[in-house]
């Protein structure tokens, strides 16, 4: 069982920024292993800023209600005052996205889209 | 020999930790003294959080795409540490990790000093003295 700690907590004691989760293993290989996974997504950009993650290659147009892009700003603005870490708002909607789309099942998913288009369909 | 000690002792000692240490400086060929930061970071942590063993280095290298796709190679030591999650969770222990990192990542000019705590990338870039 792995062990729960406030992660928010101790960033904040060490006076460190949260970047994303990675695997991590014990033993020799573990170690060389997270070191390939570090250096592939978390490198610094030479000259400084915030560390951008190399596999966000793609870029899709997404159409979102004015509510959903406001409250991203917020989540934004919130992040960068709190955390200090510089960050847009549809770079967090990546972030909210990825993270969703692991844990989320093709059932669920299919409930939320049905749901939603209910929600959207003109009433008669 | 009593086993249940044994096994309480790693039941208890379930939180990983983990610390990167750089061979190079944050311009990606200026190599730093990292066998003396090794042996600073195994005392402090044995000291704060009873052990650690630092892995053997892997040899590394990644394209920089925004400086005209030049080579890096860092190759960094990989210090892994079994603790109680009490043991990073002390203001006073977090205080001595979070110096150390500091410390290291100000006199080996780096861009950021890079941990894992429970599957967690932490990173602290900040270097200032506190």
């Amino acid at each position: 069982m792995k062990a729960r700690v406030d992660i928010d907590k101790i960033a904040k004691g060490l006076g460190a920024k949260r970047r994303g989760r990675v695997s991590v293993s014990s033993g020799h290989f573990g170690a060389a292993q997270l070191v390939a996974e570090i250096q592939a997504r978390f490198r610094v950009p030479t000259g400084g800023g915030r560390a951008t993650d190399p596999s966000w290659k793609k870029k899709r147009l997404v159409p979102l209600k004015e509510q959903t892009l406001s409250r991203l700003e917020r989540l934004a603005h919130d992040i960068e005052r709190k955390r200090q870490i510089h960050i847009e708002p549809m770079q967090v909607a990546a972030m909210l996205l990825e993270r969703t789309l692991v844990d989320i099942t093709e059932e669920d998913a299919g409930e939320i889209v049905e749901s939603a288009t209910n929600e959207n369909r003109p009433e008669r | 020999m009593n086993g249940q000690p044994l096994s309480s002792e790693v039941r208890r000692k379930r939180l990983l930790v983990v610390l990167f240490i750089p061979s190079v400086e944050r311009d990606g060929f200026t190599e730093i003294d990292q066998d003396d930061w090794v042996d600073e970071a195994l005392d402090l942590f044995g000291r704060v959080f009873g052990g650690a063993t630092a892995y053997p280095r892997a040899k590394g290298v990644w394209r920089d795409d925004e400086n005209a796709g030049r080579l890096v190679r860092d190759n960094p030591v990989v210090l892994h540490s079994y603790m109680e999650p009490e043991a990073i969770e002390s203001p006073e222990n977090q205080a001595l990790l979070g110096a150390f990192c500091r410390r290291m990542g100000r006199k080996t000019n780096q861009g950021e000093v890079g941990l894992v705590i429970a599957d967690e990338y932490l990173a602290i870039t900040d270097f200032e003295e506190e």
